[in-house]
């Protein structure tokens, strides 16, 4: 049947109601008079044939409604109906109204928040063109089975390109650094440093200009750049003729072949500009050297499994064919998009099963005041039910009424979204990718109404049943006295809210201790009062490794004589920035094989590095000014490397060589000390075995300032910036920053969560709070009677307070014992994310469970009091 | 459905499916078509009122009857009921599914011990 004519039809009967009512009427009457006629023409009386027509009829009244009941259109009059009429009801009660509004808003809000960050960071498709066809391809290491992921190297990723049937398009790439000179004091350029093919497995491609063409992969030919839009507007104010200029980076003349797209973002947040890597003869060479990210675009129809099997033969022949250096290097192919989120993926899992909690919690809490005002509304129900509503009327007006209050909570809940949402993008960590993207958008907002609709029908569908159920006789016989059976209904419903409140207190309190275990624990040196630059000057100024030097001395020199430093240091890669430098090496008089050389982190520090972090020296002597240049090559190892490499205690005085695996090729040195251990990759992650050469003996371009300062950190900030600026105005120096901010972001994440359940379990404490006292007041307001004839027959108001908690305390009770159950599958579920505490740590668990305590105690000590000053003689005249 | 004295006996959806063909024959009013029915089915369907007005407003909701105000034989103003395009259609596909269904239970009805 056409859509149309049914809903022509229901409108034309909406709009011209009564005059289809008056078409009805006739139509009946017509029915019926022709029905006597007929009756009388076959010899009845005309009473007695009006008669027997009006009982074959039955009541004209259901009649009517059973015709009008064909059409939608009825629905609709009816639902408007039950609208106004909940309307009415949810103003005649504000106090419920607001209870109920703002619990179920705080509930469905914390629900949409959360949804919105999955949403972004899970959900939202990359933004590239049919962006889940991009696969990740790493370089696996087989230690013992188990598979770690890292960057490839250039020889692999040429080999895979162009051996693989399954990709259409495949690139490398890494992030780089540039220094944008010639436009005043050097600035900042983040670039990617990419291959030929990067926008064609994108699908992405220049606004202007053109891509990278293959050739200008090798080095020397590599001096071409395409801007992102940002730079573009920034450098040229958006000049069409940018194109075929040069711009310096790093004080060497590039020339700009393209602009990109305002919209174009890589890798998932924006780049200032796209360089392509200059490969040179011997890079191509350098199967060890692992540094390029890999990503491809897969063929039609291809699987990801088709294309891991693919490379991995691949990699099985280069195996055969460089024995030496891949011996355990495999391949491993993922989607790219879910292996950006491999790791945050279950912990917001964790997060929204947490928050869908609190929704429940809230809905048990409105289910309970909803059920307490039917029992008060049992007249007005039975009432109803005797003038004709049927039960399934009853129960779409209660349910209309649920809905109603669900849609005001919505409402409310957005603006309490939004709030929290401006609250995660201002704290949220910076390592979740797309973060800061959060906001409610049109998924969002379904998911927002979905709740919402969900909630409504879980909260109002137990009580409209339960009082729609009872017939209308039964209904106008009793009083507004509560049923036994609604009681316990209540009180079922607040066990469920305790028990679960119980078990997001107990996860919060979990995660609180093992955040607090890993904030106490050092990451190995002393941040207080440390101030960090990340110092890069242009290679071109400087001829060599000696000329490097005296540049860094020079800093340090300078650095050193401000006003509050009390000692100065340079460091490369510094610890907790995400940087990080590894290589493999030998031990002099040992003879391994080289593919089985063990490998390590290797770290380039100036004299003051260990006095000015406080990294206590154990063993031996730290590194001095005469450790410079043509002096003897001089180490020293961290307390794991001595560990891992040297158990028998005879660290000192060894002589190591550095291999072909990392970028510290051909170096040695003896082994001169050992000093404590720095968590290099957070507070959180492994220690890892370090080796320390000295900075003046290896010629770095680029190292980070460590300051010392006797004051306050922050009134170096700006001294310290400009004095560096100063010395050499092309050099790239970043903003100074505390390292205690460095070791707080690494822990960002797990605060994040942390705070995120924190939030979620203190609300089920108010909601549960809330609910507790919401039961007991209406019990004892129910029960005023009763506590009337207690009183007059000589109980104490103690007595009496005692009775009601006892009654608030038990529920509570069996809502613990309850949740303290359920807390136990907790472990599983917070595996990942608990460190250095059992997930049934006991002092925990004891310390929720009182906490839940305390607040029941609360919670039906107020209403217990009240119920003490009645006064009998109004609780005994009160009906 | 209560359109048979025993109700329960007659497949869903059949009252629809009389009133279109009692309504095919000639237009009707209401009371005109459970008289139709009754007489037609020599007394075995009898259809109330309360069945009858509510079958005629779906049908006439669904586009496959369509109702005009006409004067009666005692000049009384009543609701005639007519055939439409698509009500002629359904009544055609009705009655062919409805021949098909009852000779299929004649003959399982019919069947011998031998036959099943």
């Amino acid at each position: 049947m056409p859509i149309f004519i049914i809903i022509g039809g229901g409108l034309r009967a909406l709009f011209a109601k009564q005059r289809a009512e008056q078409e009805l009427d006739e139509e009946l009457r017509c029915y019926m008079e022709t029905a006597v006629e007929q009756k009388m023409r076959a010899g009845t009386g005309r009473d007695e044939a009006a008669r027997e027509t009006r009982i074959e009829m039955g009541g004209m009244e259901a009649l009517k409604e059973q015709v009008r009941d064909v059409g939608w259109e009825t629905r609709i009059e009816s639902f408007l109906q039950d609208l106004r009429y909940g309307l009415r009801m949810l103003r005649k009660n504000p106090s419920f109204t607001i209870v109920a509004v703002l619990a179920l808003a705080l509930g469905i809000g914390a629900n949409t928040a959360m949804f919105s960050v999955i949403e972004a960071v899970l959900l939202r498709p990359l933004p590239y063109r049919t962006a889940g066809e991009i696969a990740r391809v790493s370089s696996t290491w087989d230690r013992n089975g188990t598979l770690t992921s890292y960057s490839s190297s250039p020889p692999d990723f040429f080999d895979w390109r162009d051996q693989n049937h399954s990709f259409s398009s495949m690139f490398a790439y890494y992030m780089g650094e540039f220094a944008l000179t010639g436009q005043g004091e050097a600035k900042r350029v983040r670039a990617v440093m990419t291959t030929a093919g990067m926008f064609s497995t994108l699908q992405a491609e220049p606004m202007l200009g053109r891509e990278f063409a293959a050739e200008e992969n090798r080095k020397g030919a590599n001096h071409v750049v395409i801007l992102s839009h940002g730079l573009w507007q920034s450098a040229f104010a958006g000049a069409p003729d940018a194109i075929g200029k040069t711009i310096q980076l790093d004080s060497e003349p590039y020339t700009i072949i393209g602009v990109m797209p305002a919209d174009f973002r890589f890798p998932l947040s924006a780049s200032d500009a796209y360089v392509p890597i200059g490969f040179d003869n011997k890079v191509m060479t350098q199967r060890g050297a692992h540094y390029l990210a890999v990503l491809g675009r897969l063929k039609n129809g291809v699987t990801l499994a088709q294309a891991n099997d693919d490379l991995s033969a691949i990699m099985a022949q280069l195996r055969k064919l460089y024995p030496d250096k891949d011996g355990k290097w495999g391949v491993g192919t993922q989607i790219w998009s879910a292996a950006l989120v491999r790791d945050i993926h279950p912990a917001l899992l964790v997060l929204l099963g947490a928050v869908g909690l609190v929704a429940l919690i809230a809905c048990a809490n409105i289910s309970n005041l909803l059920l307490a005002r039917a029992t008060a509304r049992h007249r007005e129900l039975a009432m109803r039910r005797a003038l004709g509503a049927g039960r399934v009327r009853l129960v779409r007006q209660m349910l209309t009424e649920g809905l109603l209050l669900a849609l005001l909570a919505g409402a409310a809940s957005l603006l309490l979204a939004h709030w929290a949402l401006l609250a995660i993008v201002r704290f949220g960590p910076a390592d979740i990718p797309r973060l800061a993207s959060v906001g409610l958008s049109g998924p969002v907002l379904a998911f927002a109404m979905s709740v919402t609709v969900a909630c409504a029908l879980l909260f109002a569908l137990i009580p409209a049943l339960r009082s729609s159920a009872l017939d209308a006789a039964g209904l106008l016989r009793t009083s507004a006295s509560p049923s036994r059976e609604a009681g316990r209904l209540r009180g079922a419903l607040l066990v469920g809210e305790v028990a679960l409140s119980m078990m997001l207190l107990a996860g919060a309190g979990l995660l609180l201790r093992s955040f607090i275990g890993l904030r106490s624990l050092s990451p190995g040196f002393d941040p207080n009062a440390v101030l960090t630059m990340s110092v890069s000057v242009p290679d071109a100024h400087y001829k060599n490794s000696a000329a490097l030097q005296s540049y860094w001395d020079r800093a340090l020199t300078q650095l050193r004589s401000l006003p509050g430093v009390a000692s100065v240091a340079a460091v490369t890669p510094l610890p907790l920035s995400g940087d990080d430098f590894s290589s493999s090496f030998s031990v002099a008089g040992r003879s391994v094989p080289e593919k089985d050389e063990p490998s390590a982190e290797l770290r380039f520090a100036t004299p003051d590095y260990f006095r000015t972090m406080r990294i206590p020296l154990r063993q031996g002597r730290a590194f001095t000014e005469a450790d410079r240049l043509g002096a003897a090559r001089v180490l020293l190892i961290s307390e794991m490397a001595a560990r891992m490499f040297f158990p028998q205690g005879d660290a000192s005085g060894q002589k190591i060589r550095f291999g072909a695996r990392g970028g510290y090729e051909k170096n040695e040195g003896e082994i001169v000390g050992i000093v404590g251990d720095v968590r290099h990759f957070g507070v959180d992650a492994p220690i890892p075995p370090i080796f320390y050469v000295p900075l003046a003996q290896s010629g770095m371009d680029a190292a980070a300032v460590v300051l010392r300062t006797l004051g306050p950190t922050a009134t170096l900030t700006q001294p310290a910036r400009k004095l560096v600026q100063a010395i050499d105005p092309d050099a790239l120096v970043g903003e100074p920053a505390p390292m205690e901010t460095l070791v707080s972001a690494s822990l960002g994440q797990r605060r994040f969560y942390m705070m995120l359940l924190a939030g979620f379990a203190a609300l089920a404490l108010v909601l549960a709070a809330v609910g507790l006292y919401g039961v007991i007041s209406y019990s004892v307001a129910q029960r005023t009677q009763e506590v009337g004839i207690r009183v007059a027959l000589g109980a104490s108001g103690s007595q009496v307070v005692a009775m009601v908690m006892r009654q608030g305390l038990r529920l509570a009770a069996a809502g613990l014992a309850i949740g303290l159950a359920l807390a136990l599958i907790l472990k599983s579920v917070l595996k990942g994310l608990l460190v250095g505490v059992s997930a049934t740590d006991p002092a925990t668990l004891a310390i929720t469970a009182l906490l839940l305590l305390l607040v029941a105690v609360l919670a039906s000590y107020v209403p217990a009091r009240r119920a003490a000053r009645v006064d009998p003689m109004v609780a005994l005249r009160f009906d | 459905m209560t359109v048979a004295q025993k109700p329960g006996t007659v497949v869903q959806g059949t009252l629809d499916m009389l009133i279109l063909k009692t309504v095919a024959l000639q237009p009707m009013h209401g009371y005109g078509v459970g008289l139709r029915i009754e007489q037609i089915s020599k007394g075995v369907f009898q259809v109330n009122a309360g069945s009858l007005f509510p079958a005629l407003r779906r049908l006439e909701r669904q586009g496959w009857i369509h109702g005009e105000w006409r004067a009666t034989e005692n000049n009384r103003r009543a609701k005639y009921y007519m055939l439409t395009d698509a009500g002629r259609k359904k009544l055609k596909s009705e009655a062919r599914e409805w021949q098909a269904q009852s000779a299929a239970i004649a003959r399982i009805l019919e069947a011998t011990s031998g036959e099943v």
